[in-house]
């Protein structure tokens, strides 16, 4: 159930036991209703998405290096697409048709793109594919800045990730971490524009795609203090999520955001379960994963459904990683199981008598009020 | 300005903007194949298993590895060779109109540009290894695809390994290179027209 419905539902009880009166319940309903509407507008997101698939559509054909039109036609085909689609897209929204203009602006952004690929086709650039997405991006970022877009935010982010995964596989003997070492900085730019654009999912994929580079980096380097790192990183940074929530959403501006730190944590461990394998550093790994699942849901899953589903998840594969792997033998790995499950119920007790306590003092203070 | 009349007008702004980056790289591109000098390649057949990928051909040439006979001692003693160094190399057609590599130097040393006059070609070192003649340098110009028209480039890339291909290059004063013709033998397969 969403919140919306959910907070309807409360306020019908509220209504019915003469807490409210009817026409507060009327006004409460309406506002809640008007807001959800504001969240949800299936029209501005089945227009992005069509321009999703028509930008698509524009690349593949691209790539078809059909004869029947020649090059010169294409390219002014694009062009036109280009400025059809920014200028379009700048008149629906001045009109109020946000999503049909960000959807416009998608368009546009991806034929930028295409008659990249086709200068490269004609021309048989052989350049690195990572330089291509990486003028591709800039050229999106600039468009998201003027029209502060957060769509094209989202895009140029997504583009940013695309640039990663070409630029770190590339082969540079002078640096040991490849060119996408800069990645931060990028991710530092986009960020601000994401802050400038208002666009909080662009945030949530900038995250996830740091926790990717840190691992990206990790496979690169071989080296298990790199992977450490993400996991040490990743604890400290839903710690302090969760302690200073506010502080959180302040600097971050992102909602939910502790549940990146989780997700980098359990990535992490799963890739430095799979380098050790067996032994006593497996067997410390799977603790300590186990202890994460379970110090999350503690810490921060009450007011995070993400969070919860997400330790919840975790501690079912880690369990999965550990009868399948098996700590020595599987006699081992049951003795591993058994500690794990006592240690699990201790504290389950602990916290169930600490919650206990914490509802009769609450129920109390509502008896006196 | 009205908040609309600016967002159109930055909108028109960002689309001239990115229209006329793509316009400047075509008109670049043009220049080299209308002004450069001409050059012709033979091309060489790669590990057939890896020759298409997707919609281009993947082609080497007779220039994209050189001998250290060439290395001027002083050039290249200390040069690793791998680091992705741009470096021009200079080049002399033999008697069937194919051009070699007689010499090679730093990109940016431009103190030992050809003195001949020689047609000089730049590109990027991939790679170094001792062969038996010497030390054997990898080199990329930004040439080494080919784009075709999906479904044509089996047929190509079998006759790759038959028959021996050649390109004609245009080359720009700066030593950046451009495929201009495809040939088969003496049968012209493409030709790219300026745009």
């Amino acid at each position: 159930m969403n919140y919306a419905a959910r907070v309807k539902n409360d306020i019908g009880r509220w209504r019915s036991r003469g807490w409210i009166d009817a026409s507060a319940a009327e006004r409460m309903t309406r506002d809640v209703e008007k807001r959800a509407a504001r969240t949800l507008g299936f029209g501005a997101i089945l227009a992005v998405l069509a321009a999703i698939l028509f930008a698509a559509a524009i690349l593949i054909f691209i790539a078809a290096n059909w004869e029947a039109i020649a090059h010169l036609v294409r390219v002014a085909m694009l062009f036109m697409l280009i400025f059809a689609g920014y200028v379009g897209g700048a008149v629906l929204k001045s009109r109020g048709l946000d999503g049909a203009g960000e959807g416009a602006w998608i368009v546009a952004a991806a034929a930028f793109g295409g008659a990249i690929a086709l200068i490269a086709q004609m021309y048989h650039l052989s350049g690195e594919e990572a330089d291509a997405v990486f003028t591709w991006g800039a050229g999106v970022a600039l468009a998201a800045l003027v029209l502060r877009s957060p769509a094209l935010t989202v895009v140029c982010v997504a583009l940013s990730g695309v640039w990663l995964s070409f630029a770190i596989a590339e082969i540079d003997m002078r640096q040991p971490f490849g060119p996408a070492v800069g990645y931060p900085v990028v991710a530092a730019i986009l960020w601000s524009l994401s802050l400038w654009t208002a666009s909080r999912p662009s945030r949530h994929l900038l995250l996830l795609l740091l926790i990717y580079y840190g691992l990206l980096q990790y496979l690169r380097a071989d080296d298990p203090a790199v992977a450490i790192a993400v996991a040490a990183v990743s604890v400290g940074y839903f710690v302090l999520c969760a302690l200073r929530p506010r502080m959180a959403e302040r600097l971050l501006a992102i909602g939910q955001a502790r549940v990146h730190g989780l997700i980098g944590f359990g990535a992490a461990m799963m890739l430095l379960q799979l380098r050790f394998g067996d032994g006593t550093a497996f067997a410390l790994l799977a603790f300590l994963t186990f202890a994460g699942a379970v110090a999350a849901l503690v810490l921060g899953g009450r007011d995070s459904a993400p969070v919860r589903w997400l330790a919840y998840l975790l501690f079912a594969v880690e369990l999965c990683v550990v009868y399948l792997a098996t700590i020595g033998t599987m006699l081992g790995t049951a003795g591993f199981l058994l500690a794990a499950a006592l240690l699990l119920a201790a504290i389950a007790t602990v916290i169930f008598r600490f919650e206990r306590r914490l509802r009769d003092e609450q129920n109390r203070e509502g008896a006196r009020t | 300005m009205s908040r609309r009349a600016r967002l159109i007008a930055g909108a028109v702004l960002v689309a001239l903007v990115q229209i006329g980056f793509l316009a400047w790289i075509i008109a670049g591109r043009a220049a080299i194949l209308r002004d450069g000098a001409e050059i012709r390649l033979t091309v060489e057949p790669v590990d057939p298993r890896d020759l298409l990928r997707g919609d281009y051909v993947r082609l080497t040439y007779n220039i994209s590895t050189v001998q250290s006979a060439l290395f001027d001692s002083g050039v290249l003693a200390d040069h690793r060779g791998a680091g992705g160094e741009r470096l021009c190399i200079g080049l002399d057609p033999d008697e069937d109109g194919i051009a070699r590599a007689v010499s090679i130097r730093p990109a940016n040393d431009a103190g030992r540009a050809a003195e001949t006059g020689a047609v000089e070609i730049c590109g990027k070192a991939t790679g170094v290894w001792s062969g038996a003649q010497g030390r054997n340098l990898r080199l990329e110009y930004g040439i080494e695809r080919f784009y075709l028209p999906e479904g044509e480039g089996r047929a190509i890339e079998r006759d790759l390994g038959l028959r021996a291909f050649t390109v004609v290059v245009a080359v720009g004063a700066d030593g950046q290179a451009q495929i201009k013709a495809l040939y088969d033998g003496e049968t012209k397969l493409y030709e790219e027209p300026l745009y």
